[in-house]
């Protein structure tokens, strides 16, 4: 099998200076739009009118990409810590349930104490 | 079914950015008559502003010759591809390429610039793929346009209706081929791997912001390929800027005009080198690497006409006045086919475009499906579906055992 050699780029290729091209202004852009869609937390305070090199706008690229993953972990998780506490919240219910169905029975007795007693009671005086 | 369509399991895309056929790959015909490229006895001219000739020559360089970038939005493209003809019954001829070049600086020894082309021995890891492999003579872009409405078609089949760089709304029902694979019954799997955060995607409007599980990095790609966990589909964005990380100072190697053409080889080689360095991956996985349009750059065949979408791009939206019903391709793109179940020095005549890529992944993994737009529908598949006959004139992975005299890169 043939080795082949490829030659690497030269040290002077990096050029984060370089002027922005019109494809990683658009790439800027359509970010934009995605990250105005994210709540207010997730937001970039990047201002990317001011964005005129190939660094600038790579610096947003990221801040917004990781904020897009970010708000979509953070949502997922929230999504199945309600079914946590909506499951505490039935358990929680029941409790209630349970002591409300005691407090009534307490109160269903002392009620019909009293109606044993009490119409007599009235009676006698 | 010939073993190395059975033995199919994956298929991986890298998309590239911006250069064309003739620039890239233009050499080969010197080395192989059958490949559509630079014919050096009667090298393919353009006139410039004052009406001389400028011959199509071997002198691109690496870095810091097309500068500005190239217009490639869709007057321009139009301009390159019909020299300036306006008429309703004007025929593409690659007349305009100089001239579109010339508008951007006015200087007319500049603008020649665009008719360079890259030596054989300038590309070594390209052009030995697709001496190796199998080559595309009549792979275009899908619109003749810019970057964001072409990606478009390798995703969705096609743009929604746009020729240009702005936001792209999806318009149901087209689902991106991810999507469809994910959602299939049995399962399937897809990944987009772009670079890195930093370089993140050319597809942010839609994918990233509604379905970023779809997302890794390039990082996770190389890992993936070690472990035997490549997805069934998987989708390579390049590093679109130079930008520094944590690591260090990261080129970009997406090779648009004016990044480093030579980052661009290399990167193409750790792809195909993380494929082949395991022999079960390799085996099981064919690598398309494509570019995503022409970039301005100079290419001699004329896009052909194509079945229209379903969208029309009005006069305001193309630029020039004049509707388009994306009945007609961009122009001409390198593309190659790789997979150690090809021939070497395959050469392939028929017409493809980026709706072939959606077209092939779900013809293969999927079978019949729809809705698909008339784009897709109508694009021709590259890999042909599993099931039923096999027409061995088109079936590229053909080979009834697998090569073992497939090239290494010292990536």
């Amino acid at each position: 099998m043939t080795l082949i050699h490829v030659p690497r780029p030269p040290k002077n290729a990096y050029d984060p200076d370089r002027p922005v091209t019109s494809l990683l202004n658009s790439q800027v852009a359509h970010l934009r739009k995605a990250e105005s869609e994210l709540p207010l937390r997730y937001r970039s305070e990047i201002y990317i009118h001011a964005i005129k090199t190939e660094g600038e706008a790579a610096r947003y690229i990221h801040e917004v990409t990781e904020a897009i993953h970010a708000a979509h972990e953070d949502a997922a998780r929230a999504r199945r810590a309600p079914k946590r506490r909506r499951s505490l919240e039935i358990a929680a219910a029941a409790d209630e349930r349970a002591e409300r169905q005691r407090t009534r029975k307490a109160s269903q007795r002392s009620t019909a104490k009293k109606a044993k007693s009490g119409p007599g009671r009235q009676n006698k005086s | 079914m010939p073993p190395g369509l059975d033995n199919l399991k994956h298929i991986v895309v890298l998309m590239m950015e911006n250069r064309s056929f003739d620039h890239m790959l233009g050499s080969l015909k010197a080395v192989d008559s059958r490949i559509d490229g630079i014919d050096v006895q009667n090298p393919f001219q353009n006139p410039d502003t004052n009406s001389n000739g400028v011959t199509a020559q071997a002198l691109a360089e690496f870095q810091a010759q097309l500068q500005p970038d190239p217009d490639h939005h869709f007057p321009a493209v139009d301009l390159q591809i019909f020299g300036g003809d306006t008429s309703a019954t004007r025929q593409p001829n690659m007349q305009g390429f100089v001239r579109s070049y010339f508008h951007q600086q006015g200087d007319v020894g500049h603008s020649q610039k665009i008719m360079y082309y890259f030596k054989q021995s300038d590309l070594p890891v390209l052009t030995t793929l697709a001496l190796q492999f199998a080559v595309f003579n009549r792979w275009f872009a899908s619109i003749p346009g810019p970057t964001i409405c072409n990606r478009a078609f390798a995703h969705y089949g096609t743009s929604f209706g746009k020729v240009d760089l702005n936001p792209i709304y999806l318009n149901e029902p087209f689902k991106s081929i991810y999507t469809r694979l994910i959602a299939a019954t049995p399962k399937h799997t897809a990944k987009v791997y772009y670079y890195d955060t930093t370089s993140s995607t050319m597809e942010v409007a839609n994918l990233l912001q509604n379905q970023p599980e779809l997302f890794g990095t390039y990082s996770q790609f190389l890992d993936d390929c070690k472990k035997g966990d490549l997805p069934d589909y998987s989708f390579i964005e390049p590093n679109y800027s130079d930008h520094e990380t944590d690591s260090g100072e990261e080129v970009a190697n997406d090779q648009h005009p004016d990044h480093n053409v030579q980052a661009g080889e290399l990167f193409i080689a750790t792809v195909y080198q993380a494929i082949k360095d395991n022999p079960d991956l390799w085996e099981s996985t064919a690598l398309l690497i494509t570019y995503d349009e022409h970039g301005g750059i100079f290419d001699h065949v004329p896009p052909p006409a194509c079945t229209p979408d379903q969208f029309t791009a009005d006069g305001n939206a193309t630029g020039t006045g004049v509707p388009f019903k994306f009945d007609r391709l961009g122009v001409r793109v390198p593309s190659v086919l790789v997979s150690p179940w090809i021939p070497p020095n395959t050469v392939v005549d028929r017409v493809f475009d980026h709706a072939s890529i959606p077209a092939t992944i779900t013809k293969f993994f999927l079978g019949d499906y729809s809705p698909r737009s008339p784009r897709e529908t109508s694009a021709d598949v590259f890999i042909e579906p599993k099931g039923g006959a096999v027409d061995p004139q088109r079936n590229l992975l053909s080979l009834d055992t697998m090569r073992n005299d497939c090239p290494n890169f010292d990536a």
